[in-house]
């Protein structure tokens, strides 16, 4: 089992925040965004002497939740500043970004880190259509065209023009082309019926996030299926799963820091604006549909001591068939991040030594 | 009604009957569909049909089981060929005197095609002006599968050959 370390970003107000989103840009404060980035590299210095195979950055917009708005950025710089660590950039929000650059920049990056990448793309949870002035009906095929012109900037060795539905270019030739060859590893992000078939169309791994294992088996086992149909089976690694851990010296110590979590996410879309977009966002498991997730916080999949929470992964590993686990060990936008440390050692001492050979 | 330039579309074995594509660009060009089955058809016959027509200068288009016989044409008389689409190309011959071709082409694949676009890399490599695009969404037969999006750059090339690739539609939103 891989086992990569879900970095959020953590900015600690120096006053308390509005708790709508977004959240008024004028409260920000520089010296605390500033520290965000530097305590992250000391975090991620921690992560990578645990013994961690990966970090993994995402998109998120507006809020100081999730300090990241550019994850090429964010990349970068622990690309930088690190030097084992393999940089999961999980990931661009395809559907609002100009595909074309995204190639260039995860090039760039891939070079850069000299193929310390693996990529994740991503349609992007609900709310993330309004930052950028994203009709939510089209996020799926924009996102399903955005994919497959990243695939073909990539691999593409003549210049090429592309004319799509939502996407218009004479002429593309991206310089430079990615250090791993031909592409870093790619995962299509997502449970959804159209992500798992695009995945398996084009070679690619499927990453699913935070719903219980059964749920989530739907979804990788649709996967499969496609990748069947498609002539060839995905390695292990090739399925990764994201999920929420808590993780303490005893079960009950655990459950007891789940009770002390706020059971909404922070920054809330305002409920007239949450409920207009739930109505124009279409979301499925497998073809099954679910609502979109705009405001409940997300479900704790692992929880409890080592012992507990090793028997989870293996009964992860097996039921979803994730070969890559993508943890969240404390909720991204809390402000104690002594208990992020904590949770940290004692996954990184009692919990991952042991689950390493799963 | 002739004013409009000539659009030559050479109709290879197998190939479908005029589509929507055509209908689209039948509004700015006075389209021709010449059978083009090999082997009764040669470039050396289809010059002569075309000869028949009166037509001095043209553009031509030809689907996949016509290409090479397109850029035969293009090689007996390329002073009389204004610009050449190919669409979905899977053969070409007489590489050495293809790359001596100055003719503005432009190679369409659909990006569900199966077919790699190994031979359209070719012709991109070999002629000085040739532009590949890739329409979304399409297979073999683009202009059945994104009319709209193969008229729009088949009939941009022809107007404006290597200068289509500078945008000229606007993007105010609000005046």
């Amino acid at each position: 089992m891989k086992v990569s370390f879900f970095e959020t970003v953590r900015y600690i107000p120096p006053e308390a925040l509005p708790s709508g989103w977004p959240v008024a840009s004028g409260i920000y404060d520089r010296e605390a965004g500033a520290h965000a980035y530097e305590a992250m590299i000391e975090r991620l210095q921690y992560v990578e002497e645990l013994g961690f195979d990966w970090v993994s950055v995402s998109e998120h917009h507006y809020s100081p939740r999730i300090l990241s708005p550019s994850p090429m950025v964010a990349a970068a710089f622990i690309a930088a500043r690190l030097t084992r660590l393999t940089i999961a950039l999980l990931g661009p929000i395809v559907p609002h970004s100009n595909p074309v650059r995204v190639a260039e920049e995860l090039a760039m990056l891939d070079t850069l880190a000299r193929g310390r990448l693996v990529v994740g793309l991503l349609r992007g949870t609900a709310n993330e259509a309004l930052s950028y002035d994203l009709n939510p009906q089209e996020s799926r095929e924009r996102t399903d065209e955005g994919m497959e012109l990243i695939l073909r900037a990539w691999t593409e060795t003549q210049p090429f023009g592309w004319q799509g539905r939502h996407f218009q270019y004479r002429m593309v030739s991206i310089w430079p082309r990615p250090w791993q060859q031909p592409h870093p590893p790619t995962y299509a992000l997502g449970t959804s019926r159209e992500a798992c078939e695009f995945a398996a169309r084009h070679h690619l791994g499927c990453g699913v996030s935070y719903g219980p294992f059964e749920v989530m088996a739907k979804a990788t086992r649709h996967y499969r299926e496609a990748c069947a149909r498609h002539d060839w089976q995905p390695t292990r690694e090739q399925i990764i799963y994201r999920a929420n851990m808590i993780v303490a010296d005893t079960d009950e110590e655990a459950h007891a820091l789940l009770r002390a979590q706020p059971n909404q996410a922070p920054f809330a879309l305002r409920p007239g604006v949450r409920d207009a977009v739930m109505t124009l966002d279409a979301r499925n498991i497998a073809g099954e549909a679910r609502s979109p997730v705009v405001a409940g916080a997300l479900p704790t999949t692992f929880i409890g001591s080592p012992d507990t929470v090793v028997e989870q992964v293996r009964r992860a590993r097996d039921v979803i068939g994730a070969g890559v686990l993508d943890l969240s060990l404390h909720p991204p936008g809390a402000r104690d991040l002594e208990a992020l440390t904590r949770a940290l050692e004692l996954f990184g001492k009692k919990v991952l030594p042991r689950i390493r050979d799963l | 009604m002739t004013d409009r330039p000539a659009l030559v579309h050479l109709r290879g074995a197998g190939e479908p009957e005029p589509t929507a594509a055509h209908a689209l660009l039948s509004q700015r060009f006075r389209v021709i569909v010449l059978e083009a089955g090999e082997p009764a058809s040669t470039p050396d016959s289809l010059v002569r049909a075309i000869d028949r027509l009166g037509l001095e200068t043209f553009n031509l288009l030809a689907g996949a089981a016509a290409s090479r016989t397109a850029l035969g044409v293009a090689l007996q008389v390329p002073e009389r060929v204004a610009a050449l689409v190919l669409e979905a190309p899977t053969a070409i011959s007489e590489e050495r005197r293809v790359a001596e071709l100055a003719t503005p082409t432009l190679v369409l694949y659909g990006t569900l095609d199966p077919v790699t676009p190994a031979v359209g890399r070719r012709i991109a490599t070999l002629m000085r002006n040739c532009h590949l695009v890739f329409v979304y969404a399409a297979g073999p037969t683009i202009g059945i599968d994104r009319p709209e999006a193969f008229a729009e750059v088949v009939g941009d090339f022809l107007e404006r050959h290597e200068a289509f690739v500078i945008r000229r539609t606007a993007t105010v939103i609000h005046p």
